[in-house]
Order: structure tokens, then sequence, then C-alpha cells
């Protein structure tokens, strides 16, 4: 909660500021006339002339759920560590209606090497989240690009994609319990290689701070300090060339993180403390047909990701008088797929399927019943089908089914739940442009 | 090792190493391109022609044709914004940020009809600087491409005087094309009855022609025709002549309804040159519109 006021109050105070001289911009921009002709203007734009673009997404969800739905058996995040007590985990939703995410970018060229991007979440009526906040150079020779600042990393396909992008209402679950709530999300440096071939070849770095997911990282009591930047991660994506109708990616990323760190306290004051080291690898691939009807008609978009993860560690279970009670040192291997199809079967229409399985392996980073290893459990399934419809480029309507087959703690899967999500998603403002 | 990353390379840049560089955004635009460059330009095109350039989505190899390209030519005017700004931030090739020599709009060199200053979204999918689709006057096209050939000749100024000879060329092309389509016009009909357009991509033309536009099957730009809008539309001009015009990538029962409800003849026809299409191409793609637009 501290945290989240302190990154309210930065913000808070970066916008303070920022507007200031873009409103003495836009004083002196309203005295000019967009009525003239263009000639001689390099570039015709309804963007506010130097102000950023601006552009607004409201997001919010219809939720229900046959049961209470429990998190995938392995996957706890160090909350219900099989005590029973299941976390709220159904993506953060609550039964009823849901304010998702308002989603606020602002991008800009800054001068004639770099681009700026903020992108702010204010998450249900909570807080205020940055999500994103980098520069991006534009002049660098040999098609070279840097990105620092805070970004959304590169890793395969759907990490970067904000959920406004997704064809799906939620995260797919290998992304969400892998790699975080937001996706592998942090503090960093990028430098990326469109390869001179006569095919897409991009290849990339990613220095980054190792905060949360995949590289959580606590730092105190027990758990060693460890400077930053803790996680590296690479990234390769190759497009062949398939012409004007077809579009076809394929990518390999890894990293790894030299600190990985779950701590968790209970009542008495006995804390369970998991301190090592952690690396992933994945591969993605994406296909999207374009038929050339109107409005995304017979359409295709087929995508699909899988994501290994090794964490090395020791265990250590302490009580509240520093009494050291267990200890081990493990590894927990766990992965995760998801592949999902969509189509658009009328003008701004498209159905989509979703399959998931996670923790085909599964050796968490649960302790057994003695105390003298981690855990292994049975793999988790779900499946989604979902309905949508575009009024226009700026709006959408989601209706999305779920049905989970999670493997409990207790080693059966007779926990089966639906879920139903009716979801509207909305842009205000400059008229947004998507990436692959 | 070292030499056959070198040959590699010098493999993926040679057959493109003398000419200057040219990636248009539409067959249009790669048609203007090639008229002006000549011999002096090599041509990319973007987007196919049979679909709405508006609706495009970035393809990955796109960015490939951006990575080498000296000079882009798109329409502009935010015609192509929902594809052609990460194509270009993805690509990080500095020649062709918006505002160097590199970046070259179409609509950003002639005067645009439809400019709507107070633009709201409410209004549809509008473009306030005003109608982007110049390409569809050769008036207009002419005077781009004498900017265009101003702009090759920034960039490679040996050849300056041939890009300006062949857009001083493709101008008084243009010229006898119009008086083409104006005797066409005349021969057919003293008062052309008009047409019925999906969306406001002809309007150009139509103007020139001195045809009036009936209407649009879009209740507003960017969202299909409604049965309350088509129906509004056939009240509104029964008894009337004209002509129903549509693209191809366009849903056909909007179309066929009114020529069902009207009696409107119905045509669908291209807007864009067929990829690799010439000034040939363009004249017969317009001499198409005017037959239709002239029973």
């Amino acid at each position: 909660m501290n945290r989240k006021n302190l990154l309210a109050a930065a913000v808070a105070a970066a916008m303070g500021t920022a507007w200031l001289p873009v409103m003495a911009q836009e004083a002196a921009s309203a005295a000019g006339t967009l009525g003239t002709t263009g000639i001689d203007r390099a570039r015709l734009t309804s963007g506010t002339q130097f102000n950023p673009q601006i552009s607004v997404i409201l997001d919010g969800v219809y939720y229900g759920a046959s049961r209470e739905v429990e998190g995938p058996a392995g996957f706890g995040d160090g909350h219900d560590h099989g005590h029973g007590h299941g976390h709220d985990h159904a993506h953060g939703l609550e039964e009823g209606f849901n304010l998702r995410e308002t989603e606020i970018t602002m991008s800009a060229s800054i001068d004639n090497y770099l681009d700026g991007v903020v992108t702010l979440a204010l998450e249900g009526s909570s807080g205020i989240e940055v999500e994103e906040a980098y520069l991006l150079t534009r002049a660098l020779p040999a098609g070279l690009q840097i990105k620092a600042g805070r970004f959304l990393s590169d890793i395969g396909y759907i990490n970067r994609q904000h959920p406004h992008d997704w064809l799906f209402v939620d995260r797919p679950l290998v992304s969400e319990l892998l790699f975080g709530d937001h996706g592998l999300q942090d503090n960093g440096l990028q430098v990326s290689w469109l390869a001179p071939l006569p095919f897409f070849t991009r290849v990339g770095v990613e220095v980054l701070q190792g905060e949360e997911g995949i590289a959580n990282y606590i730092g105190e009591g027990p758990l060693k300090e460890k400077s930053g930047p803790r996680l590296v991660t690479g990234f390769a994506k190759v497009s062949p060339n398939l012409g004007f109708n077809h579009a076809a990616q394929f990518g390999l990323s890894g990293g790894y993180a030299d600190a990985f760190q779950q701590q968790e306290v209970h009542s008495s004051g006995r804390s369970e403390n998991i301190d090592g080291r952690s690396w992933f690898a994945g591969v993605d691939a994406i296909y999207k047909y374009d038929a050339g009807g109107t409005y995304g008609h017979r359409n295709w978009v087929l995508q699909g990701e899988y994501y290994f993860r090794e964490v090395d560690a020791d265990y250590r279970n302490i009580d509240q008088a520093d009494v050291l009670l267990d200890q081990f040192a493990s590894r927990s291997r766990q992965d995760g797929l998801y592949v999902q199809a969509v189509y658009g079967f009328a003008p701004r229409w498209n159905a989509g399927l979703r399959a998931e399985a996670l923790g085909l392996t599964n050796k968490s980073l649960e302790t057994n019943s003695n105390r003298s290893n981690f855990e292994s459990f049975d793999a988790s399934y779900r499946y989604a089908a979902q309905v949508s419809f575009a009024p226009t480029e700026f709006s959408r309507l989601r209706l999305q089914v779920n049905l989970n087959d999670y493997a409990h703690d207790d080693g059966d899967h007779a926990h089966d739940a639906w879920e139903v999500m009716l979801q509207y998603s909305v842009s205000l403002g400059s008229h947004g442009a998507h990436q692959f | 090792m070292l030499r056959t990353l070198t040959l590699l390379t010098l493999l993926a840049l040679s057959p493109l190493a003398s000419a200057l560089n040219v990636v248009a955004t539409t067959t249009n635009m790669a048609m203007l391109s090639a008229a002006v460059g000549g011999d002096d330009v090599s041509v990319t095109v973007l987007a196919p022609p049979d679909r709405d350039t508006h609706y495009l989505e970035l393809r990955p190899n796109m960015m490939v044709s951006l990575r080498r390209a000296d000079l882009l030519v798109s329409v502009g005017a935010e015609l192509e914004v929902g594809w052609l700004p990460p194509a270009i931030q993805g690509t990080g090739n500095r020649r062709l940020n918006p505002g160097q020599r590199g970046y070259f709009e179409a609509a950003a060199q002639v005067e645009l009809i439809d400019q709507v200053p107070d633009a709201d979204r409410s209004m549809g999918d509008v473009h306030p600087m005003g109608n982007p689709h110049v390409y569809m006057d050769p008036l207009r096209m002419a005077q781009v491409g004498h900017a265009l050939a101003a702009r090759m000749g920034q960039i490679a100024p040996e050849h300056a005087d041939r890009f300006s000879a062949n857009a001083q060329a493709f101008a008084e092309r243009m010229d006898r094309l119009v008086a083409r389509m104006t005797e066409q016009l005349r021969a057919s009909t003293d008062a052309p009855p008009g047409v019925l357009l999906y969306h406001k991509d002809a309007d150009y033309l139509m103007r020139l022609l001195e045809v009036p536009v009936l209407g649009y099957l879009e209740p507003v730009p960017g969202v299909p025709p409604t049965g309350r809008h088509l129906n509004a539309l056939v009240s509104e001009l029964k008894g009337r002549e004209g002509v129903m015009i549509a693209n191809p990538w366009q849903s056909r029962r909007g179309p066929d309804f009114i020529g069902r409800e009207l009696g409107f003849p119905v045509h669908v026809l291209p807007t864009n040159v067929p990829v690799d299409g010439d000034v040939a191409d363009y004249e017969a793609l317009l001499m198409q519109w005017v037959k239709a637009a002239a029973p």
C-alpha cells in the first residue's frame, strides 16, 4: 500500500511539472487555425500540435462464477500455500460489476532523437500505477533501437500488449502466474536490432531491475540483499515474408534472474523463505490472415506461447525466535502454455477459442508435508470462448466464458468452475495504432 | 565468417544500392513515385490495392521495407494512422521520421476538402484535417507529383532535373486525362444524375467532374450502413435517378439494397491501381469511374 502511495505521489509530481509547459502550448496553439491548407507542412495530424497525443482506455467487466475460483495448484504465489484459505485469484475480478483498468497513454516525440511514452493505469478506483514510462530512440543507425525506463518486456508475444489489445478478456494463466499480474513489466534498458535481412528479424537484450513475478525480490530479513539489475532477458523474432494477406511471426525468448525470493510470514511470526535464482525460456508463434473483407470479416488470428521456468532455491523455515526449523535446497520447475484462434465471422464481429495448460511440469515452490522438498502438483487447464462486437474502431463489447479445470492442492480436480465475463473496452482521444 | 557476413549483407542491400529506395503506402502512391522517379527509384508498396487502407494491420515485413527506405510516400492526413506510425517507429530508420526529408504525405501538399476543425468522434471516424482521399483527384495528384519531385531532388540532387521533368510530364498527362474525362461525361449526358457512394473516398473526383454526390451508405464515416440509414436514403432519393458506386472490399448488401429499392445501377470499382500499376492503369481506373458516373 505504501509503495502505491509513493508511486501515486511520484506520478502526481511528474504530471505537475509536465503539465505546465503543455498548458502554455495549449494557449499558444489555440491562436493558430486548423483550417489553413496543408501546403508545405510536413505532416497533417489532429493531435494538438506539440501536446502529447493522449488516449484513454476505459475497461469494465461484469464477472460471474459458478463457484469460488481457487488458483491452480502449485502457483499460489506465496499466498495460500496449501492451507486452503484460497487467495482471491480470479484475475482480481469480483463477482458483479468491476471497473478494471482505466489506462491513460500519452506519447510524443521529445526531439528528433527520442520518443516518449507514458501509460498510467488507474486500477479500479484504488490507485495509480505507472504501467510504462519509457524513452525510445528513433535516430540510431543500423537498425538499432534503445528503450529505457519502465516498459513491458518484448519477450514472447502477449507480454508487451496492453489489456485492450488482447483478443480475450483475461491474461493467459502462464503469463499471469509465471511473469506477474501485469506480465513482465519492469524498469530497465532494452537494446534491439532489426537485422538487414530480406525478411523481418529482430533480436534484443533487456537488462531489468528484477522486482516482481519471474524475478521476485525482497532483499530483507533472512533473504539476501542483492543490488540490481537482477534480471537479463533476450528475445528473437522472425517473420517470413508471406505477401499482403498473411503474416506470421515466430519468437524465442529467455531470461535469467540473479535473485528469486519469496517469503511468507505466518501469524505466529514463523517465516518461510525461498531464496535463489531463476531462469526461463519460451517460444511463441502468431499467424494472422487478412481476408480483405470489411471490418475484420473472415480474418484469422492464431496465436500460441509456451514458457518453462526453473527456480534453483534454498528453502528455510524460521520461527519467531530466529531458530532454523527446516532447510533444504531444491529446484522448482514449472511451465505453461496457451493456444488460441480468433475468426472474424461477420463484419465487426469475431469469435475465439482458447485452451490453456499450466503446470505440465509442476514442481512448485510450495513445500511437501515434512518440509524436505518442494511439492509436485497436477496440471491445471482452462478453456475459454469469446464473442466480440466492435461497433467502431473505438469501442468493443466482449462476452467470454471460461471453464476452469484446475488441479487442487489436495490433489483432486473436482473443483471445476465456470466463469462468465461481459466486457466493454473503449478508447477516447487520439486514434490508436496497433503493433503486430 | 566475416567474409560470409559481409557477403550476406551486400546481398541483402545490393539490388537497391544504386537507386533511390522509395516505399509507398498504397499502390496509387507507388504509381506516382514510379512516374516521378522513373528509372532512378525503386518502389516497394506496403498496402494491397483491394482493401481499405485505413483498416490495414501492421505486418512485420513492412518494417523490412522501411528499414532500407530513403523516402516514404504516404497518402497522409491520418489515413494510415492505424499502422504506419508503429511501423516507422519499429523500424528506427531516422530518415523516415515525420519532419525529415524521407517522410512525405501527399495530403500535406495540396488543399483538402471537408476540413472539420471541430470534429468529434460522434461524427464517426472523421479526419479533422480534411478528406485524405486526394489520390482520386488527378489534378491534385499532379500537384503532389511536383512536390514529390522536389523532395526526391533534395534526397538525390544528381537526378533532380529528371524528377522534375517526369513530374511535369505526369502533370500534362493528368491535364489531358481531365479533358478526356470531361469529354466522356458530356458525351453521355448533359447533367449527370449523381452518385451514391459507400464512403467519402471519391468526393474529390466527383467535385472535379461536377457530378453531385447524393449521399453515402455509411451513416457516419467508418460505420457500416444501418437499416435505418439505408431506409432514410431510399425515402429521400425515391424517384430520382442515380448511380451506386462501392469499393471491392465493402459488403455488397447495402449497395444491392439500394440497387433494388431505387433502381440505381450498382458499380463496384477499385480506388487503387493494381500492384506495379502505371500511369496508364491510373488513367483507366479513373475513366472507369467516369463511365460509371455518366450512364
